[in-house]
Formats: C-alpha cells, sequence, structure tokens
C-alpha cells in the first residue's frame, strides 16, 4: 500500500537513530494501560458540569443555582460573580483594542457564545452533575449576532466585548520588498475577487479534561490533565489566579491526539481549580464531543479580498497584494498570534519578493479559536497554492511547470524570504517529481479517459506545503510590541540512577508522536547502549523540572527542540561518564569511549564500567576523591538560535525549520451529484534527519487524513443566530476507513544546518492534501465548465455549484494584461 | 409479570471474570466498565455512537458500549482489550501485528480497532484489505489515516508476514 | 451524554411487554438501542420507562410464510442477522445488501429492523426499502393485533402506527418473482455514512414501485414516475424521461448538507439510479 523511497543524510548516524524502532509506548497502549486523564481517580471526587449557553450573544440577566444545590448528591456550584471576584483577566497577547478584551474560566455578565461555559455544577456523579445542572436557572437577554467576521468589522455592528469599542482584535500592514514596482513591471495582473479558508479543527478523539486536586496545606494544584501547551496554561493560569506558577502542577501521561486543539483549555482548568479549593475535593472535568466541538478550537477562518497577483509573461511570480480577514471566534486565547505566524510562509514556497498583505481580525459570536494543526501556515500555504493554480488555469500555464519555474530552488537554501525568515533546506521540485512519478501522472490523460467512460469527471491535483517549525516567540512582538517574548526552549534531563539505569525526562506533551521511542533512538546512539535499555517517562510533569517556559508540544518542534535538549543532555551525560571513568582509572578521557553498556578504556578493552558502576559511584559510593565526581545527572535546555525580529519592518527569521511536503491527488467527480472522492493519493516527505521513519511516515499519514476531511466533508458551519449546525460526528463528517483512498508515500532527507540532529520539526503536514484536492477537483471541472476553485471546503453541494453555475467563480477573477 | 425499577442487580462475565453488581438502569455499559470496574482501557470518544472508541466484544460481536445500558448487558459475556494480553502480558499476534506495523499513535481508538479487529478475525481468520475496512468502518482515528491500522491486521490474517 | 434516571423492566415475553407499555405511561419499547440509547443520551428524548425486548425470543425469527409468498422478520431481528440469513438470500436479497451498508458492524449488530423502522428517521435505510417492497407490518397491542402497510404504517418524522402500549411484531416482505429486480440507490454522507437523498426502485412486469427516503417525513412513492414506466420500457432515455419534474414535485427539507432544491436534485438522480439498476437486475 505504501512505498518509501529513502535517501539518508549525510550526518552521522548510529545504530538506533535513523531505524524505525517499533515504539515504546505501543506495549501500555495496545492493553489498554495508557493512562488519559478521564482514567484518573480519586476517592470521592466531584464529577463537573458545565452549563452553557444556548445563545450565541446575550447578557446574563440573574443566574439561579439553588435549586441544583438542594439536590442531594450536588456538592456545589460556581458562577462567573465568583470567578470575577476570585480571579484577574487571563493575560492577553493582542495590543489594544483587543488587548482590552476580559476573559475568564466561566462567562462574566454576558455570553459570546453558543456553549460557553456559564456555571459549574459538581455533583457525586457524573449524571447527578448533568441532571443538576437543568435546574440551574439563567436568565439571557439576547442580543444580535455575529457569524461573519466581515460583518462584525461593518459600522454599527454589534460589538462583543465593550471595552474593546468594538470586534476588531488585531491589524496590520506587511509588506515588504517593492510591490508598486512588481505590478508596474508585471505583463499580467491576475485579480482573485475572493478566497476563502473555511473553519474546522482536527477532532483528537479524547476530548478536554482534567482530574484536579488542591492540597490545602501547600496550597498547591495537581491536576491531571491533557493540555499540550503547560508552559502557556501555567503562564495564563497563575496571574490570573494570583498565585506562583509552582502551585501549579500540571502532569500528563498519555493524551488522545491534541493537534492544537489542546492548548486552550486554561480557562476550564481555572474553573476545576477554583471549585477543588471551594469543595474540598478533587474535581473530575470530562468534556463531551458536543461541548468540543461548540466551544473548543476551532481553526482560523480566513478570506483573502482583492487578492492582485503580478505575473510576468514567463509565468515567474512577481509578487502580489491581499487583505487577509481572520475570524477569532468570541475570545483571544493563542490569538492574534495567526495574525504574525502566517509570515513564517508570507512567501509560500516560491520565489518573489514583493508582497503586501492587509490583515485584520475581528471577533464573532463563534467558539474561539486556538491553533489547529497547520496553523495559520495551512491558510498562507492553501493561498499561494490557490493563487498558482489559478494563475496557471487563467494564464494557460501547465501547473507542475510554472510551480517548477517559481519554486525556491535548491541551489538556494538556506533562502531568505522578503521578510527575513530563512528557509533551511529542501529540494522542492525534486519533491514535486516524486510525488507524480508515485500518483502516475505521465499516464493522466488514460486515467482521464477511462473515468469518463464510467461518467466521472477526473482531475489531478498538486498540493505543495512548508511545515515551519520551532518558533521564534519573539514574533509575538511584530502584533504587540510591548510582549516580552522571545526564542523558545525546551528541556530534557538524562540521568544514570543509582543502579546504573538510562532515565530520561522530557518538557515535552506527547500526544502520540513518539516522544519516547525517538528520544530512546538519540540518547542510546549517544551512549553506546540499547534503545530497550533506556527509560523514558511518559508525559510531562512539573514536578520534574523538565520543563521551562515554552514546553509543550505544539508548532512542529519536538524534533529540533525536544530531541535537541535530549541529545544536549545526552552529550553531557556522556562527557560525565568519560570524566569518572577516567578519574576511576586514573587515565584521559581520550583514551576512554563508550561502548555496548560500558565507559571502557579504547585499547583495553576489559578496563570496563557498566552503567551500574557509574551511577553508584555518585550517588552512593563518593568517597576518596580529590574532585567531586560528575552527578550524571544532567538538564538540558535547548535554545535555538534567534534574534527578535525588527518591528518596523516585520522583518526576521520567525521559524528555524521548514519541513516539505508535496501532495497529489487523483479526484473523481460524478457530475450529475458533485459526490466528489478521492481515488489516489501520493505524499512526498522532506523533513530532513529522520530518526524514525516510520513515525515521520505516520505523521504524514495523518496530516494526509485530517487534509482529506477538511478538504471535503469538516467544517465548523453556524447559522445567522450563532447555533452550529455541525456539533458532534453525525453531521461533522471525519474519514472512516471506508473514506480513504489508496496511498503511496515518498520521502528523502534534506537536513537543515541549523538543528542539532539535522532534523526538522514536521508533525503538522501544511494541509497538503487540502490544496492538492482543492488543485485535483479544478483539474476535473476544466471539462466540465472550468470552475475555480475559491473555497478550501468543497463538499458535494459546492461541487454542484460549481458544475451547475461555472460562470459564478470564473467571474470572480480578472486578467489585465500590458 | 415484571415490574420496573430504576436500578437493576446485574451478572456479567468480563475477561474471564464475573461481577455481581447492582447498577442504575440510566447507567451505560462503558461507564460501568470504565467507572465501576475500572476497566479504563476502554474510551469514550463522542457521545453520538459514531466513533466507536468503546467498542468491546459481547458474545463475540463487536458492540459500542457507549450504546447501550449496562442493565441490557445482564447475563452477557465481554471482552475488553484487558482480556487480549495473557496475564503474563504476552500480547496477541494482532496487538504484535500493530505495534510492528505502527497502527497506533495517540493509541485512544486502539482498544475500539483491536477489538473490532479481534471480532473480524475470530470470524475470518484472513480477511481481505476490503473486508477489514469493512470491519473498522466504525472506528474512528484521527492520527493514523487508517492504511497502518488496515495492513496490520491484514498482516495478522497472511501469518503475521511483514 | 448521559442519561436521566428511568425505570426498566426485561420482560420475558410479548405479553409482559406489551402490558408494561401499555401501563406505564412514557413507556419505550427498548430494541437494540442504537438510536433510542443515543437519543437519551442527547436528552432529546427521556422515557419514564423502558421495555427491554432482549428475552422476547419470539421476535428474532426469520422465516417463510406458510404459501411461502413473504419472509417474516420478526422485528428484533439484527441487520447482522439480515446479512447472514440464507433465507433473506433466497426470498429478497436486496434486505441483506442494504443492511450491509448500514453505519458500521457494531451497530448493525445491534440494531434491529423493527427498531430502524420504528423510529422513522426520514434518513433511515429500511422505510424508503420497504415502502417500494410492498412489506406489510404486524402490530400487537391489548386489544389484539393487526397487520398494515407501509403507507399505514409510517406516519411521520418518529411517528408510526405502532401506538402507545403495542409493540411491532414482525414485517413480512414478499419474496422476490422471476423477473423482479431490487435496487438502492443515494447519495451518502461518507461511504456508508448517513443518506442526504435515497430511492428505492422494485422493477418486475407490473412495471416499477419507486420510494425515495429523506425528502420527506415518510417515504415518498414517486407514482407519477411509476405511471410513466408502466408501458416497461426501462431504457435509459425513458427512465430518464420518466424521472422528469421529479425533483420540482418534492418539497424536501433543507440543512447544512443540501437545500431543499440540491436535495430534490440528488433524490431525482438517485430514483434514475435505482430503476435503471433494478431493471438490469431484473432481466438476470
Amino acid at each position: 500500500m505504501t512505498a518509501i523511497e529513502t535517501e539518508a543524510g549525510t550526518l552521522q548516524k548510529g545504530s538506533a537513530v535513523g531505524q524505525s524502532v517499533p515504539r515504546k509506548e505501543d506495549g501500555r497502549l495496545v492493553q489498554g494501560q495508557g493512562i488519559f486523564f478521564d482514567d484518573v481517580k480519586r476517592k470521592d471526587m466531584g464529577y463537573l458540569h458545565f452549563v452553557r449557553s444556548p445563545y450565541a450573544h446575550a447578557t446574563i440577566e440573574s443566574i439561579d443555582v439553588s435549586a441544583a444545590l438542594e439536590m442531594p448528591g450536588v456538592y456545589g456550584t460556581l458562577t462567573g460573580d465568583e470567578v470575577a471576584i476570585l480571579t484577574d483577566p487571563f493575560f492577553q497577547i493582542a495590543a489594544p483594542p483587543g488587548g482590552h478584551v476580559k476573559d475568564y474560566a466561566l462567562a462574566v455578565g454576558k455570553v459570546r457564545y453558543l456553549g460557553e461555559p456559564v456555571v459549574a455544577v459538581v455533583a457525586e456523579t457524573r449524571e447527578l452533575a448533568r441532571t443538576a445542572a437543568e435546574y440551574v436557572m439563567i436568565e439571557y437577554e439576547p442580543l444580535d449576532v455575529l457569524v461573519d467576521a466581515r460583518a462584525a468589522l461593518a459600522e454599527g455592528a454589534a460589538v462583543l466585548h465593550e471595552d474593546c469599542g468594538g470586534n476588531l482584535s488585531y491589524s496590520g500592514v506587511w509588506e515588504w520588498g517593492d510591490v508598486d514596482a512588481a505590478f508596474a513591471e508585471a505583463d499580467h495582473v491576475v485579480s482573485i475577487g475572493e478566497l476563502h479558508f473555511d473553519r474546522f479543527n482536527s477532532t483528537p478523539l479524547e476530548c478536554d479534561g482534567a482530574l484536579v486536586e488542591y492540597n490545602r496545606g501547600t496550597g498547591q494544584w495537581t491536576m491531571y490533565t491533557n493540555n499540550q501547551f503547560p508552559g502557556f496554561a501555567a503562564i495564563m493560569m497563575g496571574p490570573a489566579m494570583r498565585v506562583g506558577l509552582d502551585k501549579l502542577r500540571i502532569v500528563t501521561q498519555d493524551i488522545g491526539g491534541g493537534f492544537g486543539n489542546k492548548i486552550t483549555s486554561h480557562p476550564q482548568l481555572v474553573a476545576c481549580c477554583l471549585l477543588a479549593r471551594k469543595l474540598k475535593r478533587a474535581i473530575q472535568w470530562t468534556e463531551w464531543r458536543t461541548e468540543f466541538h461548540q466551544s473548543m478550537s476551532h481553526g482560523n477562518e480566513r478570506w483573502f479580498e482583492g487578492t492582485e497577483v503580478a505575473v510576468k509573461a514567463d509565468g515567474t511570480l512577481l509578487g502580489f497584494r491581499t487583505k487577509a480577514i481572520d475570524d477569532a471566534g468570541a475570545y483571544l486565547r493563542y490569538e492574534p498570534l495567526g495574525g504574525v505566524i502566517w509570515s513564517q510562509v508570507a512567501a509560500g514556497m516560491y520565489k518573489w519578493r514583493n508582497i503586501r498583505l492587509e490583515f485584520t481580525q475581528a471577533m464573532t459570536n463563534k467558539a474561539p479559536v486556538s491553533p489547529n494543526r497547520g496553523y495559520s501556515r495551512m491558510q498562507q500555504l492553501w493561498f499561494t497554492e490557490r493563487v498558482i493554480d489559478i494563475v496557471a488555469q487563467t494564464l494557460d500555464f501547465d501547473p507542475v511547470e510554472i510551480r517548477r519555474l517559481n519554486f525556491v530552488q535548491p541551489e538556494d537554501m538556506p533562502y531568505e524570504t522578503p521578510n527575513g525568515c530563512v528557509y533551511d533546506s529542501g529540494d522542492y521540485p525534486r519533491a514535486m517529481d516524486m510525488a507524480l512519478e508515485l500518483i502516475g501522472a505521465s499516464d493522466i490523460e488514460t486515467r482521464r479517459a477511462e473515468a469518463a467512460s464510467r461518467g466521472k469527471l477526473l482531475g489531478l491535483g498538486i498540493g505543495s506545503t512548508l511545515d515551519s517549525g520551532t518558533n521564534n516567540f519573539g514574533q509575538s512582538q511584530l502584533i504587540n510590541p510591548e510582549l516580552q517574548f522571545s526564542g523558545n526552549n525546551e528541556v530534557a534531563t538524562v540521568k544514570l540512577d543509582i543502579f546504573g539505569e538510562v532515565v530520561v525526562t522530557l518538557g515535552t506533551t506527547p500526544q502520540g508522536q513518539g516522544h519516547e521511542t525517538t528520544a530512546a533512538q538519540v540518547v542510546a546512539d549517544i551512549l553506546h547502549c540499547d534503545v530497550d535499555t533506556v527509560n523514558v517517562r511518559a508525559g510531562h510533569d512539573s514536578y520534574w523540572n523538565s520543563h521551562a517556559g515554552f514546553s509543550g508540544t505544539y508548532a512542529s518542534q519536538f524534533a529540533v527542540t525536544g530531541l535537541g535538549a535530549v541529545k544536549g543532555a545526552a552529550d553531557m551525560l556522556a562527557g560525565q561518564m568519560l570524566k569518572l571513568a577516567s578519574m576511576v582509572f586514573q587515565c584521559p578521557e581520550e583514551a576512554l569511549e563508550l561502548a555496548d553498556g560500558f565507559a571502557r578504556i579504547k585499547d583495553n578493552h576489559e578496563a570496563a564500567l557498566p552503567f551500574m558502576a557509574l551511577g553508584a559511584i555518585p550517588n552512593a559510593n563518593n568517597a576518596g576523591f580529590p574532585d567531586d565526581p560528575p552527578t550524571m545527572n544532567c538538564r538540558y535546555v535547548y535554545r535555538p538560535p534567534f534574534e527578535v525580529p525588527d518591528k518596523e519592518t516585520k522583518f526576521g527569521n520567525l521559524t528555524l525549520t521548514y519541513a516539505t511536503q508535496i501532495h497529489a491527488c487523483i479526484v473523481e467527480i460524478d457530475p450529475e451529484t458533485g459526490v466528489t472522492e478521492v481515488v489516489d493519493y501520493a505524499a512526498v516527505d522532506d523533513c530532513g534527519v529522520r530518526i524514525n521513519p516510520q513515525i515521520v511516515e505516520g505523521q504524514v499519514m495523518g496530516a494526509t487524513a485530517h487534509a482529506i476531511g477538511a478538504a471535503l466533508w469538516e467544517s465548523f458551519v453556524y447559522d445567522e443566530d450563532g447555533n452550529l449546525l455541525t456539533p458532534n460526528f453525525y453531521d461533522y463528517h471525519v474519514p472512516h476507513t471506508l473514506d480513504m483512498p489508496p496511498l503511496k508515500t515518498g520521502a528523502f532527507e534534506s537536513p537543515s544546518p541549523f538543528t542539532p540532529l539535522g532534523t526538522k520539526g514536521m508533525g503538522e503536514g501544511g494541509g497538503g492534501g487540502i490544496h492538492c484536492i482543492c488543485s485535483g477537483i479544478q483539474d476535473a471541472l476544466r471539462a466540465a465548465g472550468g470552475a475555480i476553485v475559491t473555497d478550501s471546503h468543497n463538499p458535494y453541494h459546492r461541487v454542484w455549484e460549481m458544475l451547475s453555475h461555472p460562470e459564478r467563480s470564473r467571474e470572480t477573477i480578472e486578467v489585465t494584461s500590458r | 409479570m415484571s415490574t420496573t425499577s430504576t436500578t437493576r442487580t446485574i451478572s456479567v462475565e468480563i475477561n474471564g471474570t464475573s461481577y455481581e453488581r447492582d447498577v442504575p438502569a440510566s447507567l451505560l455499559l462503558v461507564h460501568f466498565l470504565r467507572d465501576d470496574l475500572d476497566l479504563t482501557g476502554t474510551h469514550v470518544g463522542c457521545d453520538t455512537g459514531s466513533c466507536g472508541a468503546c467498542t468491546v466484544q459481547l458474545s463475540g460481536e463487536a458492540i459500542k458500549s457507549c450504546c447501550m445500558l449496562a442493565v441490557q448487558a445482564d447475563g452477557s459475556s465481554i471482552t475488553t482489550v484487558e482480556g487480549l494480553a495473557s496475564d503474563e502480558g504476552e500480547l496477541t499476534p494482532l496487538q504484535q501485528s500493530f505495534h510492528e506495523h505502527h497502527a497506533l499513535q495517540c493509541g485512544y481508538c486502539t482498544p475500539g480497532m483491536l477489538m473490532s479487529a479481534t471480532a473480524l478475525l475470530e470470524k475470518n481468520p484472513r480477511p481481505t484489505e476490503h473486508e477489514v475496512k469493512v470491519a473498522l468502518q466504525g472506528n474512528i482515528c484521527r492520527c493514523t489515516g487508517y492504511w497502518n491500522i488496515i495492513e496490520a491486521v491484514v498482516a495478522v490474517g497472511e501469518g503475521g508476514a511483514r | 451524554m448521559l442519561l436521566r434516571e428511568v425505570e426498566y423492566a426485561r420482560p420475558a415475553t410479548v405479553e409482559e411487554a406489551i402490558a408494561l407499555l401499555s401501563e406505564n405511561d412514557g413507556a419505550r419499547a427498548l430494541a437494540g438501542g442504537q438510536t433510542l440509547v443515543n437519543v437519551m443520551k442527547a436528552r432529546a428524548a427521556s422515557p419514564d420507562v423502558l421495555v427491554d425486548l432482549a428475552d422476547l425470543d419470539e421476535l428474532r425469527t426469520i422465516s417463510f410464510s406458510a404459501d411461502q409468498s413473504a419472509i417474516e422478520l420478526g422485528a428484533m431481528v439484527t441487520n447482522t442477522q439480515v446479512i447472514a440469513s440464507s433465507e433473506v438470500e433466497v426470498a429478497r436479497p436486496i434486505l441483506a445488501e442494504v443492511a450491509a451498508t448500514i453505519a458500521d458492524v457494531q451497530i448493525r449488530n445491534r440494531g434491529t429492523v423493527g427498531g430502524n423502522v420504528c423510529v422513522n428517521d426520514p434518513t433511515n435505510h429500511y422505510p424508503p426499502l420497504l415502502a417500494a417492497l410492498g412489506a406489510s407490518f404486524t402490530i400487537r397491542g391489548t386489544s389484539g393485533e393487526r397487520t398494515v402497510s407501509a403507507e399505514e404504517f409510517f406516519l411521520g418524522v418518529y411517528m408510526t402506527a405502532v401506538a402507545e402500549g403495542e409493540l411491532l411484531i414482525r414485517i413480512s416482505v414478499p419474496t422476490r418473482t422471476p423477473g423482479t429486480g431490487d435496487a438502492m440507490a443515494g447519495i451518502t454522507l461518507g461511504a456508508h455514512g448517513t443518506y442526504l437523498a435515497s430511492a428505492v426502485a422494485t422493477v418486475g412486469v407490473d412495471g416499477a414501485r419507486i420510494a425515495l427516503g429523506c425528502v420527506s417525513s415518510v417515504p415518498v412513492r414517486a407514482t407519477a414516475m411509476e405511471d410513466q414506466l408502466a408501458d416497461g420500457d426501462f431504457s435509459e432515455a425513458a427512465v430518464r424521461a420518466a424521472a422528469q419534474g421529479l425533483a420540482a414535485s418534492l418539497d424536501p427539507p433543507s440543512d447544512v448538507h443540501a437545500s431543499a432544491e440540491y436535495r430534490g436534485h440528488l433524490a431525482e438522480v438517485s430514483a434514475v439510479r435505482a430503476v435503471l439498476q433494478a431493471a438490469e437486475r431484473a432481466k438476470g
């Protein structure tokens, strides 16, 4: 079903790194012995159910919890009034006016999206909490609802957050090069009226939740949860709760998928913390699927309006202008970082130097947005891929050749983009050729004819994308100059225990990416021991002192930051082991080596200290050394090399690595119905050095599946009253086994020159599947009216619309030629 | 003449162990397994019976334990993921195949996948790729895209060949 | 996701079940539970009493009628049973073919034919199928037993002729006669997903019976199309001509997946496809 073509990179590899070592995580997970937050129990814990707003926008006139409190078995409640007394609003990333948003753990004074938590009810059983919630009486006064970001920005629109004066959260003009000159030089200007990237997310199978305990003696909370960015959560929670961050212990072990959607659960965690303290018992909160869909982590919906593209006669793209309008939903939780993060890939994969993008973000009466797999870069890359496909079709260029002409070339690497981002390495033409070969592109006309004989329209689509990884948080200053965040970090510890066991702790919060395994591979090679003997503690625990401000698993970085920290700590430990052996053997360190689980003299393998001895000496047997023996307990903080970007010019390197994915697909459209099927698929990945090729391929597959879902079925659709019409898996269809096309994968490695191991983060993928399915649909429709695909989401009814009225989309494209 | 009651004493055999418990009629089988019996390997991923993370075998058939009341299981024999490997931790060929084929990432859908696949293999020891897809159609995964899972199940049928 | 408190009983006989249903206000029969349990989890409906039919073995049989003219499915027959049944395969294989496309294995293992028709969700598979096949439905209550046609059985969304205190006992489906072909066609939300539009056709020497799901509160017979096809010409041109105006004659619901107009169009296309496939099968 799949084929991997591998080309090893040029960096050194030991015996574990580079191998598809089967995962350490699997043993417990296939036996159902994983520990997910809902598996953690405490005696007499109280089950929490949130009473949620049935209105998308309303003032809260009154709340009466007395009837609920009277029910036997109900332990207590929490309301917004209490929250407003006990906590301060969450820190806001935005500058004014967005920075004036007041966001609390529960709605205070008004509700701003359907499903917003208003009251928390805690009871003896799950069912009772749910039932008691029905007895909480809340009176609302409905207000006008805004479900379109453009309407939210219009004069006289209802205002969600009065303190902001309007619904604008952020706006900025991003311009580099000489855009006017580019348009003056252009032989053609292609205008595209409107492009729309739809709102969806990755629906991890496990929803959010926590088991929260409060220790009244120490004033510390312990949260067994699945928040995937504990560094961020703690920074948000501590000041709000008016406590130091050391009072907030966050523990994760197994997380049932994250994909960015588990970054902003801090409001609910605060509610749990307050209740744990108030009710003097552990609090158990499990979010249900419908609640997740209604209220958590939607991806950024973004319009690109009035796009103009400057094109030379030979197809060279000189530059573009566009207005991006982004919908942040009802609260700014990680936003408006989406307003800068797109610029990591402002130019996409192409060499144009002249770019102007006006970015405006508005708040609306929809679920708050948060990072979603491909966060904000996916939207920009989709935009550039639509642009190149639309330019190709409009000006009659071959979509493959125009990409080849405009791609940043391998000899240009490392390539500095117009805004100072550095694409570290890659070979886009080679990846594209590989994808086209895997999909059988040379045969396409035969396949098209065969499909036509069955009454189907067939299309070939290409989607090229980048996964920019390892953020420089200094980019936050480009949307709010007052922020004091920059750079990035991740922590790991590697130690020898008293009996010589190698134990690794990470600051990351894996949700299936195999951190335990890849970390063990890196350590095993450095220490020259077996992967099986390296113990990696599962998950994240702030008690381990193995984390820093940016710790977590998000933004495609583990292979760089997490493994960079692991390498640093393992290198440190290896050095200490050799040093200790030199102290014991009284010989220079150069005469020693680590091999086969020993520190030994190179010329005399009999003189060897096993790990057990090396661990025991400093721990339990350290007398007699004139100098302190090294501790064998190494903590390393990996810090990627970044500068703070220039705020005036919005110029600087924002991410350390850029993994490439190029996808190709064959779609078939039923012209009678618009039903679209992906019948064949190829994905090529280049993420630099692959520590574990099988794990890398798994990430490519997962990203592909998410993209196919988003392209054809997945969308958070609201009606004009702010009701979510796709609140669960009945109507929000995600792909099942029978929906998936056959898949061929290919890979090669362009190592990153910037990272400790030559690796690049690659887990998000960049939405390549969305780009290539849009491209494939447009290609298929050439034979049936030539509609232009202008939306990222193309369910059957939209394809039908394009079949029925192709002129509607074509009319939004204009060409001016000299 | 039977009467109605809000609770019922049920007897169930789970992974070879017999349990007798008094349960509310409103209790879902999945919560009975997870909360009352501490068999937390079976997971909850949705609230509409769509995702299959809660799949167990009841009398050999794959069923969604969130779409069944515990009282409906009275008198039944159930296998959960905890009942697959031996007490000594020896994995079944299917579990081993999942491991070898990287058929799991976060592991949340995995128990349900294993139970659906186990039920399939008991009836059809050498399923085709299509038969595997049909058997797993009721199990959602968001991490793997299913390709490795299907390969892992087919491989068991082919004698675990890789 | 969590049920309200509910009373529960598990009768040993059909008579006990009927007695419980008639004596308890707000009592609902619990068959496979694949719909009802989910409805109760969402608290869209919360019956006061659940009468579990699990032990009523007499409702689980598949057999031929005495004169072999029909196959009789007990109301508690599961989809998996239908798929595996050699009687169904001989008598009316379309039943198994359709059953195999319902949702997924887990749901088919528990979901029953009776439950599916008693729910009468417009997107369900069995209502239009049984309407096209001319099935009849036997209902028993305290005052005895009666048998009704599909038109009499399906009354509205979630509403059937089974009144409070009554139980659907069995469904009789005429066995297929030589020269007859059956087919179901439609558009689903993903493979084996919920129907957006569906059509079932039975083509035989007497012409065609065509029933549409999804477009109304009950299955709709496409009578104008049936009339046009009475002459027995099932060529593609004739079938398409007969379907002209079908979409326009409908008043389908509109939802996030399909506008009324689009759904009507899909229904028309599905009707054409169902008839063509049924006609093809009638030859063989």
